[in-house]
């Protein structure tokens, strides 16, 4: 744990964080708004005594109640990761700005994150299905979304709801199961 | 495809007349519905003198099921959209379904030709939800057979990257060794390629006297051996010209592009997991972190020959890890079902083709609630994009193979 980090993220982000600065093993972690992302990612970018130069990770999450977008940065300042979790994204319209412009090989993450996600990244130029067919209307990762063994519950109530194409936005039951407090 | 009329027959794929009426170009270049974004209307629409050229899915030096649609002019490639997903397996929805056990044997066919790794990072992520210790004997084991499969990958690469370019010999003499370290691990884990041996807290076996007596003989003659293999490329003039300053990668580029691995180092940045995130025994031994192109960045040669460079380290280590090999057990004591408390962990490794990490989420039942798997092919796969510019159809054997991609950690 980086504890000088942790001191310096607070006085430079203070009023950005939407929550406390945590630490855990090698781990730092802050939460911001999404309207902050590019202005905080910029900083953390550019700035020398932070400069995280290296886009580790960029994973969407559901959480069942709401979205993420959860990103792992690298910096040779310091020994920890750096995870910038943006929170808050509504499930039905999640939109966030793209990082794009910061990190050109964030593309193809932002891609997959919206193939499973639906998650919108504005300013992406080439925000398109990267896995799953053009055509493809789920986003199979979101929490309302079951395996072909779990049909019954799933929002189309197909029995092999891999090969169907509804989209939950427009499925008549939408359950979800799981939420968690991340 | 429909049945044969008046026989009610299902068609037999021998059946010439499929050849007829079948949809032969399943594949069409164009795609046949309206761009849907910016990038995708400004590669499909073509100026004069271009042409689109279709390559795989199925195609020797795609490394798996990739299909990339080349924009040509004449020789030349303009641009590239590659089309990704013909092996998408959804392994994270899966291992969200999944106990955490089960989990280790999900994640191995991702990255099939260094499994070890895409069991490393979840198994470590784990450990940090549940807060284990791992023994020491066990931490000394990880590292000793992850080093033996990167050697094992970085050498098949020097095999197949000489495929691509037409060169037959150099994979015989890879796959020597290879089958080696293959047969040596699968004298502990019983597998060859998908080994299922790392576990949350240790690994599945202690080391055997059979692994030991091949990886003695085998030690005895891998550093030789490997020179004499690198000769046959390193000196051999046509292979040196077609890599030489075909796909130059600068450092700023490299990470805007969030490169990691090999293909970051030999861009002159000296960034390695095992030294910028110590993890396991890493920090106890001595080893160097091999980097190539400081001044002004690295082509394929370079990257070819970075990788080289860590099988020497590797030896190195493995070496260490031999001498240094505490005694214990190679488990620590755990349930057999885990349910962590709720929280957050991510882990990285260093696997061949670069950073593997886990972001776990646990929302304290026995499954993960979230696991993200991030795998560096699928990053550095954006690359051949962007090198490939410019170049001749030809090279983009070169420069994919120098980037070396495994399509089943880019696909998920």
């Amino acid at each position: 744990m980086d504890r000088p980090l942790r001191t310096r993220l607070e006085t430079r982000f203070a009023d950005k964080l939407t929550g406390p600065v945590r630490q855990r093993h090698d781990q730092t972690e802050i939460r911001i708004g999404p309207g902050d992302l590019i202005e905080v990612m910029t900083a953390l970018h550019d700035e020398p005594e932070l400069c995280f130069e290296l886009l580790a990770d960029l994973a969407g999450v559901d959480t069942g109640d709401h979205m993420q977008v959860v990103y792992h940065v690298w910096s040779a300042t310091t020994p920890d990761w750096l995870r910038v979790i943006a929170d808050g994204l509504p499930r039905d319209n999640p939109r966030i700005p793209s990082l794009t412009g910061l990190w050109p090989g964030a593309e193809w993450m932002e891609r997959e994150t919206y193939d499973m996600f639906g998650i919108i990244f504005e300013g992406n130029r080439d925000l398109r299905r990267i896995y799953m067919p053009p055509d493809y209307a789920s986003f199979p990762l979101r929490k309302d979304f079951y395996l072909p063994d779990d049909a019954a519950r799933s929002p189309g109530g197909g029995v092999r709801h891999m090969e169907q194409t509804v989209a939950p936005v427009q499925a008549t039951e939408r359950v979800v199961r799981r939420t968690v407090k991340a | 495809m429909t049945a044969s009329p008046g026989t009610g027959q299902h068609p037999s794929m021998d059946d010439p007349r499929i050849m007829l009426d079948g949809q032969i170009g399943q594949f069409e270049t164009v795609p046949p519905y309206p761009p849907r974004t910016e990038r995708e209307s400004e590669f499909y629409s073509l100026r004069d003198g271009e042409m689109f050229l279709n390559m795989g899915p199925q195609h020797p030096a795609t490394h798996g099921v990739l299909r990339v649609v080349l924009k040509i002019n004449g020789e030349q490639v303009v641009d590239l959209d590659p089309v990704l997903g013909y092996l998408h397996r959804g392994v994270e929805k899966l291992c969200e379904n999944s106990d955490y056990h089960h989990i280790i044997s999900q994640v191995d066919p991702l990255e099939y030709v260094s499994s070890l790794f895409t069991e490393w990072a979840p198994v470590m992520a784990f450990e940090q939800l549940l807060d284990v210790q791992v023994p020491r004997r066990a931490e000394y084991i990880r590292v000793l057979t992850g080093e033996l499969l990167r050697i094992s990958s970085h050498i098949l690469y020097q095999g197949w990257i000489a495929l691509d370019l037409g060169g037959l010999t150099p994979i015989l003499y890879s796959f020597i060794e290879r089958d080696e370290i293959v047969e040596m691990l699968a004298a502990i884990t019983g597998q060859r390629m998908l080994f299922n041996y790392f576990r949350i807290g240790g690994v599945n076996g202690d080391l055997n006297h059979e692994f030991m007596s091949r990886l003695g003989d085998w030690m005895s003659r891998a550093a030789k051996q490997h020179e004499a293999n690198i000769g046959l490329l390193n000196e051999n003039e046509i292979f040196v010209r077609r890599m030489r300053d075909i796909g130059r990668l600068d450092r700023t580029t490299a990470l805007r592009m969030a490169t990691s691995g090999p293909n970051l180092r030999s861009a002159g940045v000296p960034y390695d997991v095992r030294r910028a995130h110590p993890y396991s025994v890493y920090p106890e031994l001595d080893f160097d972190i091999p980097v190539r192109g400081t001044n002004g960045g690295g082509d394929s040669l370079d990257r070819y020959l970075l990788r080289m460079d860590e099988v020497r380290e590797s030896l190195k280590i493995i070496d260490q890890c031999l001498h240094n090999m505490p005694d214990g057990p190679v488990m620590a004591r755990l349930p057999r079902l885990l349910r962590p408390r709720p929280g957050r962990a991510w882990a990285a490794v260093e696997a061949p083709r670069g950073l593997y990490g886990t972001y776990v989420i646990s929302d304290g039942t026995d499954q993960p609630f979230r696991m993200k798997i991030h795998d560096p092919s699928f990053v550095n796969m954006q690359l051949v994009g962007l090198l490939m510019k410019g170049n001749l159809i030809a090279d983009t054997m070169a420069v994919m193979a120098s980037l070396d991609p495994v399509m089943g950690g880019i696909d998920k």
